[in-house]
């Protein structure tokens, strides 16, 4: 539940913020896209429904969750007012960060979810570059401009390791139903079980 | 469920591509109108929040004249008389609320207040740009250094007319003078050209200076860099010029707009010797001749 409100969150304030706020403050070099750090700091985190047994479905519907989110979120910021570029390709290029970063970070260590977040970021980043140089025309030079991609990538790492170390009493979600009755037991050891899952 | 969840990424990236092939062959307007209608507002509730905290509430009449002043000042710099024989423009003061990553901004005023597409957009410094598309409460704005933009311009010394096109990538603009042999040196003022009823650009407003003279690959066009009056990473308060200030059409669209645009549009009206103004101007005179409603009610008073 908490997962779907944040999520809505992300899709609703997050372009609003990028476009109002972010891109308006005199940073050097360029601007994060914080768009794109939002989706890959919470897609690790969306946990797919108790129905989803095994462990490779879980995997999967917590790929598609991300996906989902990336999706949503790309596509708002490519629809909210200043943007002038062809719709869907944030879309694509979010979508494909959400699912690869729900895949690969969703169990791990700090260290291993920011590394996954770097690295989805810049990857994402230079998509998007070459995206927008293929399809609108934009110049080489500001579509792949470095300034902007290290914002992205520091500031994905930096979030995502925030995200996953900060005090956590429960888990995003629901606990599955078959570990809901152990909850704060601390003879489970699959109390925490959701980085082992 | 668990089919899904395998098939999700696959087709949610499919329909990403189908949206950007779609966008590509017939530019998909009805989803910008959504996304500026409901992030539109959103953007402006944001920055309208951001100004009331900041008690910049009661500038607002201030701004509002300073605009009017500018557009009087803007219509008076104009040393050639043009066809359209406007003695003011009629504007709409406008924030800006969003930066864009693709060389736009977002104001916070749109179609609610007669903005539509193709018309200009000025600052205090100088040219801005001008309307891309405008939705209910907001529109988005093309700046001149946007990679697709492209200006008539002409050097406000020699008359010397020309394209003034975008070099996003370090925020200047580069002049292409049509003729090859004109006189161009650093210093020189750039002002537009002045498009067709004034849309989408009106003439004479200030685009820049000239930086440096490029040297010619080619004798057909001289090019020159142009930095330009109006810092773009900075706008706040800008100018959309809605049309000409002359006849009494003008007067009813921006009607309740102060009272000095219609006082300054009767003065019009009194020269004027088209039939409208000359209806406008005959009413409250009370003619014989005049058949209308508030003519016999005057009569009957009488």
């Amino acid at each position: 539940m908490k997962a779907i409100v944040l999520s809505v969150l992300v899709v609703l304030v997050a372009p609003v913020l990028q476009v109002a706020v972010v891109n308006g403050l005199s940073l050097p070099g360029g601007h994060p896209d914080i768009v794109l750090v939002a989706v890959i700091a919470l897609a690790p985190h969306l946990r797919p429904g108790p129905e989803a047994g095994g462990l490779p479905e879980r995997g999967a519907a917590r790929g598609g969750a991300g996906a989902f989110l990336g999706f949503a979120a790309g596509l708002a910021a490519d629809i909210a007012p200043p943007a002038d570029h062809t719709i869907g390709r944030l879309a694509l290029v979010m979508c494909l960060a959400g699912w690869v970063c729900a895949r690969a970070a969703a169990d791990g260590t700090a260290g291993r979810r920011a590394a996954v977040a770097a690295v989805v970021a810049l990857g994402a980043t230079l998509a998007g570059g070459v995206l927008a140089a293929l399809l609108d025309g934009t110049p080489w030079g500001a579509a792949l401009a470095p300034g902007a991609a290290a914002w992205t990538v520091g500031l994905a790492a930096l979030v995502a390791a925030a995200f996953a170390l900060r005090p956590r009493r429960r888990p995003f979600g629901r606990m599955p139903r078959s570990r809901g009755g152990s909850r704060g037991g601390s003879r489970d050891p699959y109390a925490r079980g959701r980085r082992l899952a | 469920m668990r089919a899904a969840g395998r098939r999700a990424p696959a087709l949610l990236a499919l329909v990403s591509v189908a949206l950007i092939a779609a966008d590509t062959l017939t530019p998909l307007e009805p989803l910008r109108a959504f996304g500026s209608a409901v992030y539109g507002g959103l953007e402006d509730a944001a920055s309208a929040g951001v100004r009331w905290a900041s008690g910049e509430r009661r500038l607002e009449e201030l701004e509002r004249e300073n605009t009017r002043l500018r557009a009087d000042l803007l219509a008076a710099r104009r040393t050639v008389p043009s066809p359209a024989q406007a003695d003011g423009y009629r504007v709409a003061p406008a924030h800006v609320i969003g930066f864009g990553r693709d060389g736009t901004i977002t104001v916070d005023t749109g179609s609610d207040s007669g903005v539509d597409r193709d018309m200009t957009v000025f600052d205090g410094d100088g040219l801005v740009g001008r309307i891309l598309r405008s939705g209910p409460g907001t529109a988005t704005v093309q700046l001149a250094t946007a990679s697709g933009a492209s200006i008539g311009a002409r050097l406000e010394g020699s008359r010397e007319v020309g394209l003034v096109t975008g070099v996003p990538e370090r925020g200047l603009l580069r002049l292409s003078l049509l003729n090859p042999s004109a006189g161009v040196k650093p210093g020189d003022r750039v002002v537009t050209l002045g498009s067709r009823d004034m849309r989408p650009y009106v003439p004479d407003v200030p685009i820049g200076t000239v930086a440096t003279v490029e040297p010619a690959p080619d004798a057909l066009t001289r090019t020159a860099l142009v930095r330009p009056f109006a810092r773009f990473t900075a706008l706040d308060l800008v100018t959309v010029v809605l049309g000409p200030q002359a006849d009494g059409d003008a007067v009813d669209a921006s009607a309740g707009r102060g009272a000095t645009t219609a006082r300054t549009a009767e003065g019009d009206a009194d020269e004027d010797t088209d039939g409208d103004a000359d209806a406008d101007a005959d009413a409250p005179k009370g003619g014989p001749k005049s058949g209308s409603k508030s003519g016999s009610k005057k009569a009957k008073a009488a």
